[in-house]
């Protein structure tokens, strides 16, 4: 395996064979096939035009993918981009009202794997319609979701620059903090209970990136639930917490009653806007710069 | 005395078609009741067709069958435990099967195995509280609901601690079961047949079940065979439910208000509140569950709500008239 | 099994019958002849095991040793629907069961002898009419049982035996909860019966309906002695006074000897 200098560059060389893998010569002509996160194939005879999105993030991905107008159906809260609210929500992402869904006539359905259930999931393929579930768990898996719904959706051209662009952002995010100091974090997803992140979540590996260093990062779970107590045991120099909206601050408020933690006593306690770093979506770059930013203003005061 | 049997059967079984009907005509898309007929002749739109026989159509016999299963397995309990207040879940039997659906839902498994955990989780707790119950001596109806009661809070809080400790996002999947739907049920033809077939089952029992009521010892002097009677009743009351539970979640409410309203309609001949149990409890489930389909819709609400909300304020109802 | 209408009248015969009461040794060994046409009256204080007796001839309660005939054959091989063809109970305490009218309660006696899919016939609900009618309370027919009282109830659980028509009536205290004029009533009725050919065999708190109506008795001492006999054997009063531990005075009245307890 030949080694380049930086591992951007190894980085850009398995996105354009990734590329390569799913640009697959048609069977027939107009035919597009992808893989799903599930491990099925999903083969559509012609680029879909009717998408239905069943998650908030997937119908985030596929406007990234450049599909926005071909979405006929959202489930609840899919409130980004702000076009999404204007179409037809077919219920909550876990018990979704098929009527409406089959009235939509979609001929894609984007699942979720372990959001939707799969009991409902299983229906629709029953009636007929290709279902692709998703779950991206990485920065690159991002990437390959935004480009696989492209292909799917025939958005070839604005999905992968949009693809691009984000992997493009992260790697220059990467190799920006690359050597920078290592920043004890804790990163509050959930006030009650309290929730934090293992470094497998994606959130983790933001952290990562940003020169951070999760300290619930080897627990077990994906999405741990902790007690004040160990926080205050971890000690974290920083806190970054989203809240229950979208300008919600008070979740940092409990911290300033311990100055017994290094984050509050030196006030590196920062707000995050949930969705920017909570759906795995393109947002997330803008979640990780504004990340990364508050990390270094911490580093700044020490 | 089968002329007063036959008409309030057939009364049932007509009302139950026409809930059918219906549900199969109601949805959050609407199909004119003339487009569900052509539907159902076999022609109509290749959207209203999926609308009316690929959706409604099993979730509406799934419904029915839920119910009616868990109308006559309350029935039963009551005989059994010559408690008006007993519903299928008294013994412990929802709560075993809400820990065996968990359990493969936190294991990451889906669909049928989640049913078939489900399944074996009631017929576990079946055996545990009969072998409970046993001890020393014959077990009594009081012991069999108090080691039920024990059971079932046991279960209890093994459910608590599964809900506390499980991965966030297998949560609302878990929670859903909990509360009863109908929508995840994917075919109702096992759960109708069982339905039938324990229906004919307990026909030439009625009479039994009748003297059984009066209490064991009459039973045993009008030769009665009290303990085989009292275990065929407990494993097919065990089997119904086990079977309503799997294929939707623990419904509350309709196996204990059903057989209790009917025998304040129909008198206590269990030859006639049986079947009419299958008939009325499927009667309101299809009800419930089309309301919950469509009174918020898209949003869908579990028919457990449904159940509970009607429920309640009927049972405080039977109970004023009863003092 | 051929389904008959009417028992076949047999003798009720206990051989060694030793009855099980959890903690007590051993009593006398009973050897009875109970035969159609016999009046019996079982006789003791409280606790001397009379209803023991009684659910242990019914086949509800298993015996300590010996052994029920009915004709030749033991009653622990026959299968518990014929048996209930031939005896019939009426309990001392009643159970809380499930709310029943009366004429449902007295329809039940009809269920050993129909088969699991036969329906109550037309002459079947007839027979518990006439039972009802017999015990005075047809005309509460229709009401719940359990909105009787004690003594209706009584009357109701005398009419379902009769309305079970076995040929060997088993009652333990049936006058309990009656008042005079019933006490007579339904001791008239099973005197009527047993010249029928019933056999009669019941358990009494009271020695003086004993004394008036039967014909045969049974002694049942607390320390698990027994005696029987005609009753112008057993009702002397040595033996009674040893049976309620209480001294009597005898008297005679329309022919038949009263005791009444002595003061003092």
């Amino acid at each position: 395996m030949l080694i380049f200098p930086g591992h951007f560059s190894v980085r850009r060389l398995t996105a354009i064979a990734a590329a390569l893998a799913l640009w697959q010569a048609p069977v027939s002509a107009g035919e597009v096939c992808a893989t799903d996160d599930a491990g099925q194939e999903v083969c559509l005879d012609q680029p879909a035009s009717r998408i239905a999105a069943l998650s908030p993030g997937a119908t985030e991905l596929v406007w990234a993918a450049g599909a926005g107008e071909k979405v006929v159906a959202v489930v609840s809260y899919s409130d980004y981009p702000e076009e999404a609210k204007e179409v037809t929500s077919v219920g909550s992402h876990t018990r979704m009202d098929l009527e409406r869904l089959v009235e939509l006539k979609p001929d894609l359905v984007i699942g979720w794997v372990t959001g939707n259930p799969a009991e409902q999931l299983d229906a629709i393929r029953d009636l007929g319609i290709p279902v692709f579930s998703i779950e991206p768990r990485t920065f690159e898996a991002v990437s390959g979701t935004i480009e696989r719904l492209a292909t799917l959706a025939g958005t070839e051209k604005a999905g992968f620059a949009e693809a691009e662009r984000f992997r493009q952002g992260i790697a220059g995010l990467a190799s920006e903090y690359q050597g920078a100091e290592p920043v004890p974090v804790f990163y509050q997803v959930w006030d009650e209970p309290l929730m934090t992140v293992s470094d497998e979540h994606l959130i983790g590996k933001v952290i990562t990136l940003c020169g951070g260093v999760n300290v619930f990062g080897d627990l077990e779970r994906l999405v741990p639930r902790i007690s004040a107590e160990a926080v205050i045991g971890a000690n974290p120099e920083a806190i970054l917490a989203g809240g229950m909206g979208e300008e919600n601050r008070h979740w940092l408020t409990r911290w300033k009653a311990f100055p017994g933690i290094e984050a509050t006593r030196k006030d590196n306690l920062y707000f995050i806007p949930p969705s920017l770093v909570q759906r795995p979506t393109p947002r997330m770059l803008e979640g990780s710069t504004l990340f990364c930013e508050k990390l270094d203003d911490a580093r700044a005061k020490r | 005395m089968s002329r007063p049997l036959l008409k309030p059967l057939l009364v049932l079984a007509f009302v139950s078609l026409a809930s059918m009907v219906l549900s199969v005509g109601t949805g959050s898309v609407s199909v004119a009741p003339g487009q569900v007929l052509a539907v159902i002749l076999g022609e109509g739109s290749n959207l209203q067709q999926t609308l009316v026989l690929e959706l409604r159509l099993p979730r509406t016999l799934s419904a029915f069958a839920t119910g009616g299963l868990l109308a006559v397995a309350g029935a039963l309990m009551q005989v059994l435990l010559r408690n008006p207040l007993a519903d299928p879940y008294v013994l412990g039997l929802s709560g075993g099967a809400a820990v065996g659906a968990l359990l493969a839902m936190l294991a990451g498994l889906g669909g049928f195995l989640v049913s078939g955990s489900a399944f074996a989780g009631a017929l576990l707790s079946t055996l545990m509280v009969f072998g409970l119950a046993h001890g020393t001596g014959s077990w009594t109806p009081s012991r069999l609901l108090l080691t039920g009661v024990v059971v079932a809070a046991g279960w209890g809080a093994v459910i608590t601690l599964m809900l506390a400790i499980s991965p966030t996002q297998r949560l609302p999947g878990m929670l859903y079961w909990l509360m009863g739907d109908v929508s995840y049920a994917r075919t109702p033809w096992p759960a109708l047949g069982l339905l039938a077939l324990v229906c004919l089952l307990v026909a030439p029992l009625g009479r039994s079940l009748n003297v059984l009521a009066r209490g064991p010892m009459q039973a045993a002097a009008l030769g009665v065979a009290v303990r085989p009677l009292e275990w065929t009743i407990y494993i097919l009351a065990s089997l119904l439910t086990a079977t309503a539970v799997t294929m939707a979640g623990s419904i509350g409410f309709v196996g204990l208000v059903v057989p209790h309203m009917l025998r304040l309609l129909l008198g206590n001949d269990q030859r006639l509140i049986l079947p009419a149990c299958a008939f009325a409890g499927g009667t309101l489930l299809v009800l419930a569950d089309t309301l919950a389909r469509i009174v918020i819709a898209p949003e869908q609400l579990p028919v457990g709500v449904i159940t509970a909300l009607l429920g309640v304020p009927t049972f405080l109802y039977l109970l004023y008239r009863s003092r | 099994m051929v389904m008959s209408k009417r028992p076949i009248m047999q003798t009720l015969r206990t051989r060694e019958l030793v009855i099980d009461i959890p903690g007590r040794p051993d009593g006398y060994p009973l050897d009875l002849n109970i035969e159609p046409g016999q009046i019996w009256g079982v006789l003791g204080p409280n606790g001397a095991g009379k209803t023991t007796l009684l659910h242990t001839i019914a086949g509800l309660r298993a015996p300590r040793s010996g052994s029920l005939l009915l004709g030749e054959q033991s009653t622990a091989a026959m299968k518990r629907r014929v048996l209930s063809q031939q005896l019939g109970l009426v309990f001392q305490d009643r159970q809380d069961g499930f709310p029943a009218t009366v004429l449902e309660t007295a329809l039940i006696g009809r269920h050993p002898w129909l088969s699991p899919w036969q329906m109550e016939s037309a002459d079947d609900v007839a027979m518990a009419e006439r039972a009802l009618e017999a015990l005075d309370v047809l005309h509460l027919k229709d009401r719940l049982v359990s909105t009787l009282s004690g003594g209706e109830r009584q009357r109701v659980a005398i009419a379902t035996l009769m309305t079970q028509a076995p040929h060997t009536w088993l009652l333990d205290e049936p006058t309990n909860h009656l008042d005079l004029h019933h006490q007579v009533a339904v001791m008239n009725l099973l005197t009527e019966r047993a010249k029928a050919g019933n056999a009669i065999f019941m358990c009494l708190h009271d020695v003086n309906l004993a004394a008036r109506w039967c014909d045969n008795i049974l002694l049942m001492y607390p320390d698990g002695e027994a005696c029987w006999g005609p009753a112008e054997h057993m009702l002397v009063p040595n033996a009674l006074e040893r049976l309620y531990n209480q001294s009597l005075a005898t008297v005679e009245v329309d022919g038949a000897p009263f005791f009444v307890p002595k003061r003092g």
